[in-house]
């Protein structure tokens, strides 16, 4: 501090250090710029480029303007198939995800013992590759031979449901979008834990003090506590529910017909099947922009709320 | 899974707890949460049951003959135990092969991760910068970008450089897209290390390399491990790069070789798939189980801080 203030003003505001080079802070910026560059930054705008372009990777790119963005958003009626089962999926993912971790999160702080053991346990299912789990839920949806869900459901009573929940065009789209609600519950619950844990415990005594129900501790006293991190996993939940592309594409590859096809598989077919790099960067970029607005609704939505 | 109770808890969660009365609190509420707490222990148990008994299940299965699978109750006990689908497993397909590769592509990915992560952060928390605001905004909205967005474009890069099915095509990324997340957890962290440590390093005539290899790195590890566990998981399964990336069959990575257990002849050898499956995830359940109480930690806090 002392000697900072030898320094201009606005580097003493941003410096840590007394002293210290413009060298030095290139040579720790430019190498994970670099790579983020190479990885992240710079296919971004590639993408953007090519999606104005029809180009199968072989010949000539040829400029076509809007075309391709036009035929995605007016002409194509498997892009908006897909994009509304990807909102169903995004729909399941959340209530399996944020609500089940919600849930478990609040159930686990009434526990006295085993705690860690729950969390260790709930979180085990993230561990598994999505190729094992697809492999996995294969099993459990399947007829023949009856598999653990159609089990279950003849055991209870409800064998008039039982199917085979991948080949029905009615069920398909919920079968897909289970296993990676399932999946990733436990991270979402850890959490959504922790926060929980850090409401003071005097709020909650002196609301408790003065009457107040368990539902009304958790709404007005625990929930507005911890909603910058239910922001912060919303946020997480969401843009991995719109990214969602493992598990339907290994179970079903979108099928059958279009009843689970995801933008996600369809960019991935268009691009690696059809060979048609153009029109796959469009849809492309088309999720990138699904991705911010979804995070620009939320923090909206949720911060409106907080202020109102 | 999980759904089938959940709905129960909110009804439960009001009726278990009347108000009160202000005037005597406190036997009333000693006598209400017990009632609640027996449920809620019940509700944990059926929910961590229906969550962990899929895996269970599959550890069973990659133990029972093949005809015990095929005819058969799924909830059933195996009526022997048997070791050959792991034998045939490794004989089917390349796991050696695979989870080496897995494990190239991870330690490569992580190190750069953690290590880049770091210095990015620090160049951004610790030595500071006019413009430091929006390099971090450059770093933190990759959060949010969806990796689906570099398939196409890295597809094309590489064959025209050479770097096609290749380790580096996978490595760098998964360690791209990873960044964002590094560099948010090491720069939460760099802010608690207070100004005063950094100041004495300097009076004794420490530069910024100096520091960051003396002060800086040896206090983050705990961040470190945090890092390197949570990329790991998402790594050793990473589906997506692999498979658009990797062509040949030598450096194909775990779970692109497990699908070489899907029937090319319409018939899969299900226990065997099975046993594969408890293979390759035993190297990461391991590390898991042991560093569980460090990752979950970590996990906590950062996400807490932010």
């Amino acid at each position: 501090m002392r000697r900072g203030s030898l320094d201009s003003p606005a580097r003493k505001a941003h410096t840590m250090l007394p002293t210290r080079s413009r060298i030095s802070v290139l040579v720790f910026l430019l190498p994970p710029l670099l790579v983020y560059g190479a990885a992240v930054l710079f296919p971004i705008l590639q993408s953007l480029v090519l999606s104005f372009f029809s180009w199968n990777g072989i010949g000539d790119m040829e400029f076509v303007g809007l075309a391709n963005y036009v035929h995605m958003l007016t002409h194509d009626d498997v892009f908006w198939r897909s994009f509304l089962n990807a909102l169903g999926y995004l729909a399941i993912c959340l209530v399996l995800q944020l609500g089940g971790a919600l849930v478990v999160a609040s159930l686990l702080l009434s526990l006295r013992r085993g705690r860690e053991l729950v969390k260790t346990l709930y979180l085990l299912p993230a561990v598994i590759s999505t190729v094992a789990i697809a492999f996995l839920f294969e099993r459990i949806y399947s007829i023949d031979p009856v598999g653990l869900l159609n089990q279950v459901l003849s055991w209870v009573g409800l064998g008039s449901l039982e199917r085979p929940w991948l080949s029905d065009v009615n069920t398909v789209l919920a079968a897909v979008s289970a296993p990676e609600g399932w999946r990733f519950t436990g991270l979402y619950m850890l959490i959504i834990y922790a926060a929980l844990l850090a409401v003071p415990r005097e709020l909650e005594e002196a609301a408790i003090l003065d009457g107040a129900s368990r539902w009304q501790l958790f709404t007005k006293i625990r929930f507005p506590y911890i909603r910058p991190v239910w922001i912060t996993t919303t946020i997480m939940a969401t843009t991995y529910g719109l990214r969602g592309f493992d598990i339907p594409y290994l179970m079903t590859n979108g099928g059958p017909g279009q009843s689970s096809e995801l933008v996600t598989t369809y960019m991935y077919k268009t691009a690696f099947t059809s060979t048609d790099y153009g029109y796959a960067s469009t849809i492309s970029v088309f999720i990138v922009a699904e991705c911010l607005v979804a995070v620009g609704l939320i923090v909206f939505m949720l911060r409106r709320k907080a202020d109102a | 899974m999980i759904t089938h109770p959940a709905p129960a808890t909110t009804p439960a969660v009001r009726t278990a707890a009347p108000r009160p009365a202000p005037a005597a609190p406190r036997p009333r509420r000693r006598a209400r949460p017990a009632a609640y707490r027996t449920l809620s222990r019940l509700l944990v148990v059926i929910i961590v049951v229906a969550q962990v008994y899929p895996l269970a299940w599959l550890f069973i299965t990659s133990l029972r003959t093949e005809q015990d699978f095929a005819s058969g109750n799924p909830f059933a006990l195996p009526s022997a135990l048997t070791l050959d689908n792991y034998a045939r497993a490794f004989a089917v397909g390349n796991l050696g092969q695979n989870i080496l590769n897995s494990f190239i592509v991870t330690m490569g990915a992580n190190l750069l991760i953690v290590v880049l992560g770091m210095m990015a952060a620090y160049a951004i928390q610790v030595l500071g910068f006019r413009l430091s605001k929006l390099v971090r905004g450059i770093f933190l909205m990759g959060i949010i970008v969806p990796v689906q967005i570099a398939l196409v474009p890295l597809f094309i890069d590489y064959s025209k450089i050479g770097l096609l099915d290749t380790y580096q095509s996978m490595i760098v990324p998964l360690a791209g897209f990873a960044l964002p997340m590094s560099v948010y957890l090491f720069s939460s962290f760099f802010e608690y290390i207070p100004r005063e440590t950094y100041e004495a390093a300097s009076l004794d005539g420490a530069g910024p390399y100096r520091i960051f290899g003396l002060i800086t790195l040896p206090l983050s590890l705990n961040t470190v491990v945090t890092v390197v566990l949570v990329n790991s998981i998402f790594i050793w399964n990473d589906f997506i790069f692999a498979n658009t990336f990797v062509l040949t069959e030598g450096l194909k990575t775990i779970p692109l070789g497990l699908q070489n257990y899907i029937g090319t002849m319409g018939k899969t050898d299900w226990t065997a798939t099975f046993a594969a499956v408890c293979v390759t995830v035993t190297p990461l359940l391991l590390v898991f189980l042991v560093l569980n109480k460090a990752m979950i930690q970590g996990l906590e806090s950062g996400a807490t801080k932010g």
